[in-house]
């Protein structure tokens, strides 16, 4: 579904990503770790199409199509989704909103009728009912005033709403408390299917406590050093990122 | 509106014995300055920019030339290099600096060598009438001018006293810090009767420069002080100001900071206390000339009595200023019933990737605050007195916690302490 | 409103000014110029009382005493007063009483501005006078209002009916002193819409005028004056547009709205007369004094606008606080793109006790749009326990915009408590990102964070114009970021 090879990117003018290669196929769930600063973020915005980003070699494609020629909301009509790591707050226009015409964007792409309003209530309520948000929040402003739980969650919800065929999520389990990262982990492990392929970045290995990923990979220094099953995970935890060779060949990891 | 020809005298006497010595230049910018003033003379109301503050009383009142005076120097001074005023002519100086670092502007000027000589008077225009008159009048003067590097450690105290009824003194500074210097200058101004006093002072601060300059108005209870503050910064320096107005019947301070340079940033913070029938109003304007700069001002104003404060300030973001960021607060407690405040924060944006925002208050004391202290067992008049302080106290922070700004808070703490009982009186 | 509903956002954003279209009627003018002769020409025109054309030649030779005022930050070239025609109207007669009096062709102008006037066909609940260059050309719902004994009528058309009405109100809320542009109006005011309503009566339909220039090298000088007896209440909407042509032209409107005791007046705008074109060429010149007076204890007067429209705006919709527990409210939303010039705001005037203001202006910048909010608080010494909360954001697009923001807070009674924020921001990188990586594209992306950024301001709209101010704006931003 997702092919990155030897992927060169850098931010004004100086290079974050030094060659990275990643296949996720259908169904699969990816784990990127990394330390602060390795460009975990990097790639997840890269996916996702955000300016500022300069690819100066390689390439992504998605589902045989060239990624990097698409327009972020072509992207996201194509199916991918991207939960912030910092979700931005925007005021004055209610979640619902967003919700509504972002659906409507991503069925019109997919062949799909449009909903009318009755039906689209019907269906958010089966999504709120999955992540186990309060209703109250759809009618307030974008993650205007929601505590740093509620924005993430949030950001699950539109997963949910939007169904995307790849997720890739961006330290979702930052700054969350042990049951907002339960109610987070429970809302994603329901949207896992064989259709689906998710990529979570993450710094700490707590969340994969809850998502059991299918593969982990290690970035450092912008490059993939390691990649290996759940286990791998477990051992950065308990030995932190300092063992790893971060100077190792590219050719070791592989996905 | 000009200068009638019987009126003139007094500022032709003025001029004359200033022109007496100084290089030709300086001799001719004075004159032609003596005659824009006569042509145009004192700012009217009909100016926007004098829309609250009259020179209608300064206008009419007898002014001459007074003689050197004493200096007044306040208690518990802190250690510093000091220079004494009085009358405006130089009468004392303590300092370890050399007199070319540190001292006489007519000396400076008479020595066109000096770098500093020929920023002089490039700052302050030529548009101000009240500036004109300063450029015309003033004598002796002070300099402070840095090399690149140099960093003086103690504070520089510049104490001005004047002392006689009827004087108009024109004090004129200028301080240029070449790259990588730093300093602090406190400029007080103080002294008795009802004279007039009219200062302009210029400031270059250089690339990576920083320079903290505070102002401290203690003038006696009848005087007019109309100051005039203009500082260019250049790329990455730091300037900060302080404008304490806590005397004289009317204070009017124009400050105007240009962040000329990229990185460059600046605070301005200003306190004042306007109590009796005290006028007290600050212009200011901060321009963003450069990408990447910075600006954080603070003002405080507090009127009691029949007092007045004005507080007038304009953030300029030129085009070209990308990434500025500008933030400007004014707030402002009215203690008494007939005391007013009148308050203009004013934004002018020509740049599109820009963060700017303002806020301005009027108001009393926050109820629900004078009632929680009270519920802990502070008399009201204690809780008022505390919330107050602690209101005006705000815009020291300008200045790094130490002995400074524990005599700056000493001084407005007496200040507002007088206010606060000339208020219940 | 009305058929424009059925036009979506995306055919609207493919065209620039669709009112920009000309009717060909016949019509009759005065001949270009201002003289005391054509004060009184005018004022024969309508026949009106010798008091009417006293006040009007008072005006006049009180406007000659003054000068075109400077200090607002726009920038136009010289006007010529004696260039324009001060009166023109539709051939026929003055003041048409049955809507069957009516030149069809105008009838047809209104139904493709999406307001039909024909009785049958009109909108629920909106009464509506059509005011065609300078005279009314048509009333809605008269009748059915005045069983209520509310006055909608033609401005002309009150100063015969009602006279007592118009001479106790006329200019006591904007004086024929008042300013420039105000006492230019007062000597040469054509027709306009005047309103009464009775004690205690609540008007049950939204009440209109919309205002059509049409007639080119003429200016507009309308006049509306609406008063709310005590306990009464009204919700009036004003609406504009005019053809596309290259030179400028004049509108200077006056609107006075009086409340006596416990009444409520709601004034909502959306002005949408021509911009000119990319390059600055033509667009109206509206300049215009709006006051209301809030004269009796705890009434209440709203203005809301939404100011998408002309080459330049100068206007300051004012509350006079007078009344004990007065309450005045400014909402208002400003979009200046191409060569555009905003200048405007609000004055509110605390006199009486407890009076309270709440200001919310939301000022958007395009292109080489100069936007700039004006505003006065002032709170008088007798006006105890006053309050006031202004907010007033600026939004800008582009880096040749630019954004100004002049609050001005006057208080001389220690008991007010006045508080003002403002703040200019660039439309978020990260905002747009977001919402593009959501399947958004750039242009609904920015109409989203723009409708959102007025939210405040549209949902004091009555809900027609609400969702025309949206569309409009929409169609005002597009390509503005690209």
């Amino acid at each position: 579904m997702l092919e990155i090879s030897n992927l060169h990117v850098a931010v004004n003018g100086t290079p974050i990503l030094k060659g990275i290669d990643l296949t996720v196929r259908a169904g699969e769930v990816h784990a990127v770790m990394g330390p602060n600063g390795s460009g975990k973020s990097t790639l997840a915005h890269v996916i996702a199409g955000r300016e500022g980003y300069e690819v100066t070699a390689g390439e992504i494609r998605y589902l045989d199509r060239n990624l990097l020629e698409l327009a972020p909301e072509e992207r996201a009509r194509a199916g991918i989704f991207l939960a912030f790591q910092y979700p931005v707050e925007i005021p004055g226009v209610a979640n619902i909103q967003l919700l509504k015409s972002a659906l409507n964007q991503v069925r019109r792409a997919r062949g799909e009728a449009e909903l009318d309003a009755m039906d689209f209530l019907d269906y958010v309520q089966t999504r709120l009912a999955l992540v186990g948000m309060k209703e109250e929040l759809l009618y307030r402003s974008i993650n205007e005033g929601f505590s740093g739980g509620e924005k993430k969650r949030n950001e699950i919800l539109q997963m949910a709403v939007l169904e995307p065929r790849l997720a890739i999520l961006d330290e979702t389990d930052s700054g969350l408390d042990i049951d907002a990262l339960k109610a987070v982990a429970d809302g994603v492990n329901a949207l896992r299917s064989h259709e689906r392929a998710m990529v979570l970045v993450t710094h700490y290995q707590r969340l994969l406590n809850y998502i059991r990923p299918d593969r982990v990979h290690v970035l450092a220094a912008g490059r993939m050093v390691k990649s290996g099953g759940p286990e791998l995970a477990s051992e950065l935890e308990e030995r932190g990122y300092g063992w790893l060779d971060t100077t190792a060949e590219v050719g070791e990891a592989r996905a | 509106m000009r200068i009638a020809q019987e009126d003139r005298a007094a500022y032709v006497a003025a001029g004359r014995s200033a022109m007496e010595a100084g290089p030709s230049w300086l001799k001719l910018d004075r004159h032609e300055a003596l005659e824009n003033f006569f042509r145009a003379g004192f700012p009217a109301r009909e100016a926007e920019a004098w829309k609250y503050t009259s020179l209608a009383a300064l206008e009419r009142q007898q002014l001459h030339s007074p003689a050197p005076g004493v200096e007044f120097l306040p208690d518990g001074l802190p250690a510093g290099h000091l220079l004494g005023y009085g009358n405006g002519y130089a009468l004392s100086r303590s300092s370890a600096l050399p007199e070319s670092m540190l001292g006489r502007l007519d000396a400076a000027l008479a020595r066109t060598t000096l770098p500093a000589a020929a920023r002089f008077g490039t700052l302050a225009g030529r548009e101000s009438m009240l500036v004109a008159l300063n450029t015309a009048l003033w004598r002796e003067g002070l300099v402070l001018h840095l090399p690149a590097q140099w960093r003086v450690d103690e504070p520089i105290f510049v104490v001005r006293t004047i002392d006689e009824d009827g004087a108009m003194v024109h004090e004129r500074s200028l301080i240029v810090l070449e790259p990588g210097a730093e300093a602090t200058v406190v400029e007080l101004c103080n002294g008795r009767g009802d004279y007039w006093r009219n200062p302009v002072t210029e400031i270059f601060v250089g690339a990576q420069a920083r320079l903290l300059y505070v102002r401290l108005v203690e003038d006696g209870v009848a005087a007019t002080h109309t100051g005039a503050l203009f500082a260019r910064q250049a790329q990455d320096s730091r300037l900060d100001v302080l404008s304490l107005a806590l005397g004289g019947q009317l204070t009017r301070q124009d400050i105007a900071l240009d962040l000329a340079g990229a990185g460059a940033s600046a605070t301005l913070h200003g306190c004042f206390l306007a109590g009796g029938r005290a006028h007290v109003d600050h212009h200011t304007r901060i321009e963003h000339t450069a990408a990447h700069t910075q600006s954080r001002e603070i003002f405080r104003g507090i009127a009691a009595g029949r007092g007045c404060g004005v507080f007038d300030g304009l953030i300029v973001v030129r085009p070209g200023a990308q990434k500025a960021d500008a933030q400007q607060s004014s707030r402002n407690l009215l203690l008494s019933p007939h005391a007013e405040i009148d308050a203009k924060p004013q934004l002018e944006i020509y740049a599109d990737d820009v963060k700017c925002g303002h806020g301005a208050t009027v108001g009393r004391l926050d109820e629900s605050q004078v009632f929680y202290l009270r519920s802990r067992g502070i008399g009201d008049a204690q809780a008022r007195a505390l919330l107050t302080h602690a209101f005006a106290l705000e815009a020291c922070a300008a200045v790094a916690p130490g002995t400074l700004r524990d005599w700056l808070t000493q001084r407005l703490d007496g200040a507002l302490d007088r206010l606060v009982e000339g208020g219940r009186k | 409103m009305g058929k424009s509903e059925n036009v979506g956002i995306g055919e609207l954003m493919q065209e620039e000014y669709r009112w920009g279209f000309v009717t060909d009627i016949e019509q009759e003018r005065v001949p270009k110029g201002l003289s005391e002769d054509v004060v009184r020409l005018i004022s024969a025109k309508k026949g009106e009382p010798e008091w009417l054309l006293e006040w009007r030649l008072a005006a006049y030779r009180h406007w000659r005493t003054l000068s075109e005022p400077h200090w607002a930050k726009v920038h136009h070239p010289p006007i010529d007063y004696q260039d324009i025609h001060y009166y023109a109207a539709p051939k026929k007669k003055a003041g048409p009483s049955k809507l069957a009096d009516v030149d069809p062709e105008i009838l047809a102008t209104y139904e493709k501005l999406g307001i039909p006037l024909k009785e049958q066909e009109m909108l629920a609940g909106v009464a509506v006078d059509a005011v065609f260059d300078s005279v009314s050309v048509a009333t809605t719902y008269k009748e059915k209002l005045a069983s209520l004994g509310i006055i909608f009528c033609a401005f002309s058309e009150a100063v015969r009916e009602h006279p007592e009405l118009v001479r106790q109100y006329l200019g006591s809320v904007v004086p024929h002193t008042d300013n420039f542009f105000a006492s230019l109006n007062a000597a040469v005011f054509s027709d306009g819409t005047f309103v009464y309503v009775p004690k205690g009566v609540r008007c049950p339909m939204e009440l209109s005028t919309y205002f059509r220039i049409n007639a080119n090298d003429t200016g507009q000088f309308e006049r509306t004056l609406i008063i709310a007896d005590e306990g009464s209440r009204v919700s009036y909407l004003e609406g504009c547009s005019a053809p596309r042509r290259d030179e400028n032209q004049l509108h200077a409107a006056v609107v006075e709205l009086v409340a006596l005791q416990d009444a409520v007046i709601k004034y909502s705008t959306v002005q949408n007369w021509y911009p000119g074109d990319k390059e600055g060429r033509g667009g109206i010149y509206n300049f215009v004094t709006k006051r209301g007076d809030c004269r009796g204890a705890r009434s209440r007067i709203s203005w809301t606008q939404v100011e998408t429209g002309s080459a330049i705006t100068w206007k300051y919709p004012s509350c006079i606080l007078r009344g004990d527990d007065a309450v005045g409210e400014f909402y208002s939303v400003a979009v200046t793109r191409g060569r555009q010039q905003a200048d405007t705001g609000t004055k509110m005037i605390h006199i009486g006790k407890n009076t309270r203001s709440t200001v919310v202006s939301k000022g958007i910048s395009a292109g080489e749009g100069s936007n700039a909010y004006r505003g006065l608080v002032k709170v008088l010494a007798g006006a105890d326990n006053a309050r006031n909360y202004t907010q007033c954001d600026s939004l800008l697009m582009g880096s040749r915009c630019a954004a100004h923001t002049f609050p001005y807070l006057e208080v001389k009674n220690d008991s007010a408590q006045v508080e003002h924020e403002a703040t200019t921001s660039k439309i978020g990188d990260d905002q747009l990102f977001y919402l593009q990586s959501r399947g958004l594209s750039a242009e609904d992306a920015v109409n989203m964070i723009v409708n959102g950024f007025c939210k405040e301001v549209f949902k004091e709209l009555p809900m027609e114009f609400a969702v025309e101010a949206q569309k409009l704006l929409a169609v005002s931003l597009e390509g503005a970021v690209g």
